[in-house]
């Protein structure tokens, strides 16, 4: 357990820059803009006052500010929207995490191999599994854990900034968001997922692995290429065979295999191609408590099993790997 | 416990390739073991196989324990420097001692922070910002805080500078080792560990050829300084190596009494280079 947790340590010292700075900075340059948008807006008026002005004809009719014509219910409805959908705001953090978590596991067990400090690695009393272990752990928990963290501080930044926005036209918003349990629940829903996020990233996780245990060099384009070409030559069998009117369904074992295995670590993998149903959009836009249950129900699927279960034999063979590689 | 390393017809091949031939070996508790041997011999081999980390064929035991299946609970109680400058280049001092002092439970982290403060590394230094020495030093600094019955050393030293090389293998003798201790170190650099050592092995093709302690290599092997006129009757004797030094002959002889020898001119212990180079030769032929 002791053993685990520095060797947890140790993934972190290493890659701190792909798990922490990278995330981070793409945080900071999302608040700067907004915060720069809105503090521009405020400041030059171009925000405050800003009144509906109704003319029939040239002549006017009606005018009305924006903070008579938000009600007391529709205030609620907008808070209610914002405290259930704020967290989206944080997407494009959430795009950061696939990327460098698919390069984190192509060098997890490369990048000490090539450098050939795995020497010094194995000079401790390290087992082998508990090396492959941390590494998994890092990237399917750790680093998704991280980026939730980063992200919900950012979507809540950035609701406070349009807080700002807002009730520079006269709509306090600040109270009714606040007191919004949503508000407080929706990064909790997040860390909620990341059991299901596991189980659908352990293909790829174990055939990223295994590849970065395996090659002796390029990883990358072993990794990519692979599946890449599998599916090309797939497609050209399927095509011969057409001719005779056979096939061996070559567009089910792409969509089914070679996206498993490339496209796994992106959250909410299980959503796409319409796997899972994404829960239908409601009044107040997506709720994330549904989404969670929707996701939780993608464990029904059996390919999500079946994946897993490729998966984990994938990252036992890189565990073997590990131990019997001669490096030389 | 008798042996620290046991091995009996350990077999290596790699395809066709035969890297270890079926050797036999015992290194006692206790001992400081050279084992050397030309580039290519299955020296490092040798200590992979010891160490658990490439499969074998044959019997190989180390302190009791097969490394091919008892390696975690091995790795208890031995430590290796395989190679120099291999710390991850992203390590910092202060971290490199935290984590072994996390994970080993033999390590005494006061010793180690004694050591680096003798050094002119900084606990916030980065591998990548020190010399190769620096990095020996500091490599050398977690192992020797590390309490194992077996340190094995393969080429700790090599490209370093004779300071650091002198510094390295005293620090090992004076603030590391103890009857409780086995030390296995390979090297090229027979000259500055021939005085540490109390054991010789020799390995060549894959095979031993020559596994002795130091006093029984003195004993056995004694080198002359030939004058002229007596060169045929050494002959007789069957050198196993000759060369010439200022017009005389100096012969190497196994095995041949020391007071029979003396009579043909000045005796003396070789070195161990030179037992070495006579042993090894024609390997690169």
């Amino acid at each position: 357990m002791n053993t685990m947790k520095w060797l947890l340590r140790r993934e972190f010292w290493e890659h701190k820059g792909g798990f922490v700075w990278a995330p981070l900075i793409a945080a900071v340059i999302m608040v700067v803009l907004v915060a720069g948008v809105v503090g521009y807006g405020v400041s030059s008026g171009k925000m405050s006052g800003d009144s509906i002005t109704v003319r029939v004809g040239g002549t006017e009719v009606h005018r009305s500010q924006m903070a008579d014509l938000a009600t007391r219910h529709s205030r609620t409805e907008m808070a209610d929207v914002a405290a259930n959908n704020y967290i989206a705001i944080g997407a494009p953090i959430f795009i950061v995490l696939p990327t460098v978590a698919f390069f984190y596991c192509l060098a997890a067990l490369y990048d000490d191999r090539r450098d050939r400090s795995i020497l010094f690695w194995k000079s401790l009393p390290i087992s082998d599994s508990t090396t492959v272990l941390s590494k998994l752990l890092t990237a399917l928990v750790l680093a998704p854990a991280i980026t939730i963290g980063i992200a919900s501080a950012t979507a809540f930044l950035i609701l406070m900034l349009a807080g700002v926005a807002v009730s520079a036209q006269g709509v306090n918003l600040f109270g009714p968001v606040l007191s919004n349990v949503n508000l407080y629940l929706s990064p909790v829903y997040l860390l909620a997922m990341i059991p299901v996020y596991v189980l659908w990233a352990l293909p790829t996780v174990g055939w990223l692995l295994l590849v970065s245990s395996w090659a002796r060099s390029k990883v990358f384009l072993w990794a990519v290429g692979v599946p890449l070409i599998a599916a090309v030559l797939l497609k050209w069998m399927d095509y011969l065979l057409a001719l005779y009117g056979a096939t061996i369904n070559a567009d089910w074992i792409i969509n089914n295999v070679v996206e498993t295995l490339l496209l796994g670590l992106i959250p909410g993998a299980w959503f796409m191609d319409g796997g899972t149903a994404m829960p239908a959009s409601a009044q107040h836009g997506v709720d994330l408590l549904s989404v969670l249950g929707a996701s939780w129900g993608s464990l029904a699927r059996p390919e999500a099993w079946v994946g897993a279960a490729a998966g984990v034999a994938m990252i036992l063979g890189a565990i073997r790997l590990r131990r019997w590689r001669d490096e030389g | 416990m008798s042996a620290v390393i046991s091995a009996r017809n350990l077999t290596k091949k790699y395809g066709k390739q035969t890297a270890i031939d079926g050797i036999d070996f015992e290194i006692p508790a206790g001992r400081i073991v050279g084992l050397i041997g030309p580039n290519g011999s299955g020296k490092t081999t040798t200590l992979k196989a010891a160490l658990g980390l490439i499969p074998f064929e044959g019997e190989l035991r180390v302190m009791g324990l097969d490394p091919r299946t008892q390696r975690d609970a091995l790795m208890q109680d031995v430590c290796f420097i395989a190679d120099v400058a291999i710390l991850p280049r992203w390590l910092k001092v202060r971290d490199a001692v935290d984590f072994v002092a996390g994970i080993h439970p033999r390590f005494d982290r006061s010793r180690a922070e004694r050591y680096i403060a003798n050094t002119r590394l900084k606990p916030e230094m980065k591998v990548k910002q020190m010399s190769k020495g620096m990095i020996v030093q500091l490599h050398l600094a977690l192992v020797m805080a590390i309490d194992a019955k077996l340190l094995v050393l393969d080429e700790p030293t090599l490209g370093l500078d004779i300071l650091y090389r002198k510094q390295f293998y005293q620090n090992l003798l004076e603030d590391y080792f103890d009857e409780n201790k086995t030390i296995v170190i390979t090297t090229h650099q027979v000259e500055e560990v021939e005085h540490i050592l109390t054991d010789l092995m020799f390995i060549r093709d894959g095979k031993i050829v020559l596994a002795a302690s130091m006093d029984e290599v003195g004993e056995r092997y004694v080198e002359v300084m030939v004058p002229a006129d007596k060169v045929n009757a050494a002959n007789a004797l069957q050198p196993i190596d000759q060369r010439t030094v200022f017009g005389k002959s100096v012969m190497l002889f196994d095995g041949v009494s020391r007071a029979q020898l003396s009579a043909l001119g000045e005796t003396r212990n070789p070195s161990v280079a030179d037992l070495f180079v006579a042993t090894m030769k024609g390997t690169y032929a």
